[in-house]
């Protein structure tokens, strides 16, 4: 059962659980393409990420209760599985801060760390936070680290990091406090391209080391 | 041309945002105070559209290189009066002054300021440094170009004090429950409605942090969504970030309350150490009151 609830007067949450799942993220993309291609009237914007979409409406067209009405007509009715995109490689430095702390805090050797994080595909959950930040997951078992104790004021754009069960991509200079073990010098957000985010939810990358 | 003699403390071109873009972790943005802003394109006679400058804290000093129109709503100026338009001569400096009560005043000219529509928008992001013109606040020997986005002419009086809102706290602002009610105990939101919030300096178009004194309310861990500018967070830590204009996107902590867009402007005049109470209000009050904004809006007939 989707949860909906309202956050604020003009938009609405939908909630379709709780979990960082590929099954979930599929139902999600699904709910997004449904809005897209049948837009109930008076939707403004959808904002999917992890496992809830944000429903922006104009309230002089809509109310909350007709959107979520339009919205409940989708539940149970959407596509099974939107495949996800091809697979992009991220050219990858792996000479971050906290190469070292990350290995230290796993018990495994450098080298052990850069191959783990390298030896998967994984799938975008989310593009947000700050323009164009890529959450991937999900990481191998043995790299789970927390969130640096202290954020970083400034992490570069480009920086790779690790926190939890995700490995992230910072598309520009912000504060963050993931453990940073990497640098790509792929562009992942471009003011003056469309779209001007590289990657959205349901892609898929592999990340490649290069010296 | 406009050459910007002093930028005061943080002055950035604004309009209404680049709504639309969130899925690419673009904050919405625009002018802080949504109301003070097209209350000023409309004494300048401008397009609702037109970009504008929101100047925090104390406000810049200009000079016009032709004759122009001048109005400046929002936080009270020292330089200048407020609410009403302003004839500027060739050849004149206009300085806004130091800025208060309230934070943040928006000055726009007739025509409305023309600097390049970087996705959809003219307004500066601070997170991802583009738009704005400049990419960031305006600086000392800045040249801005006047536009022709003009609507009419100005008007010839002030705009009316009853259709002002107050620019002085304590704040009063009303919230709408959630979204993640659900990750909170059932008296949590009446726990926090019932004391007084203090804002802290970090405060930015971001959001502010502000203290709740006494109070610590816990919350379940959620999963991270989108959110919306007016969210209520509350950190495992108890305190309480509100969000505005440029927010990040999505947000990990949960989001107790929501305040109501009418009251987004009054969020956007908070100071440091002012005292903010949150009040509960249905979302037919909501609408009531942001309809009611909008009413003062509707050109007059």
């Amino acid at each position: 059962m989707w949860h909906v609830a309202r956050a604020g007067d003009r938009a609405l949450l939908v909630t379709l659980g709780k979990a960082i799942d590929p099954a979930l993220l599929a139902q999600v993309l699904a709910f997004d393409q449904a809005l897209q291609e049948r837009r109930p009237e008076g939707l403004l914007d959808a904002i999917p990420a992890y496992a809830s979409v944000l429903c922006r409406y104009d309230p002089a067209i809509t109310t909350a209760e007709r959107l979520e009405k339009g919205i409940r007509q989708l539940e149970g009715r959407l596509r099974s599985s939107p495949s996800f995109g091809p697979i992009v490689e991220i050219p990858t430095t792996y000479d971050g801060p906290d190469l070292g702390d990350v290995a230290a805090k796993t018990d495994l050797s450098t080298t052990a760390v850069i191959e783990l994080h390298s030896g998967r595909e994984y799938l975008v959950y989310c593009v947000g936070f700050a323009p164009g930040f890529t959450y991937c997951g999900a990481l191998d078992d043995q790299l789970v680290v927390p969130r640096r104790a202290s954020p970083r004021a400034r992490v570069a754009a480009g920086s790779v990091g690790i926190a939890g069960s995700q490995t992230g991509i910072y598309a520009v200079e912000s504060p963050g406090g993931w453990n940073l073990i990497g640098r790509t010098d792929l562009r992942l957000f471009d003011p003056a391209a469309d779209p001007p985010a590289r990657f959205q939810p349901g892609d898929r990358l592999r990340f490649v080391p290069v010296r | 041309m406009i050459e910007v003699i002093n930028p005061g403390r943080w002055t950035t071109i604004q309009d209404r945002g680049r709504p639309g873009r969130e899925r690419f972790g673009i904050p919405p943005g625009g002018a802080a105070d949504w109301f003070a802003a097209a209350v000023a394109n409309r004494l300048a006679g401008n397009h609702p559209d037109a970009a504008l400058l929101e100047c925090t804290a104390a406000g810049p000093s200009l000079r016009f290189d032709s004759d122009g129109v001048v109005a400046v709503t929002g936080a009270l100026a020292a330089g200048t009066e407020t609410w009403l338009p302003r004839l500027v001569t060739r050849g004149s400096t206009f300085a806004i002054g130091a800025v208060g009560p309230g934070l943040r005043s928006y000055a726009a000219v007739r025509g409305g300021i023309d600097v390049p529509v970087v996705l959809g928008s003219r307004s500066f992001c601070q997170r991802g440094t583009f738009g704005g013109g400049f990419g960031r606040p305006l600086a000392e020997g800045d040249r801005l170009t006047v536009g022709d986005f003009v609507n009419g002419d100005p008007p010839q009086a002030a705009w009316p004090a009853g259709h002002r809102l107050s620019m002085l706290g304590p704040w009063e602002v009303r919230v709408i429950a959630g979204p993640h009610t659900d990750a909170f105990d059932r008296f949590a939101l009446t726990r926090l409605t019932d004391i007084a919030c203090r804002a802290t300096p970090a405060l930015d178009r971001m959001g502010m942090r502000l203290q709740t004194l006494g109070l610590h309310l816990r919350a379940d861990e959620i999963l991270t969504t989108p959110v919306t500018a007016g969210a209520v967070q509350v950190t495992p830590s108890g305190e309480m970030i509100v969000l505005l204009a440029d927010h990040p996107t999505t947000g990990g902590y949960p989001v107790i309350a929501t305040v109501i867009t009418a009251d987004l402007p009054l969020l956007a005049q908070v100071r440091p150490g002012d005292t903010i109470r949150f009040r509960e209000v249905d979302l037919a009050e909501a609408d009531r009151a942001r309809r009611r904004l909008d009413g003062w809006l509707e050109p007059e007939t």
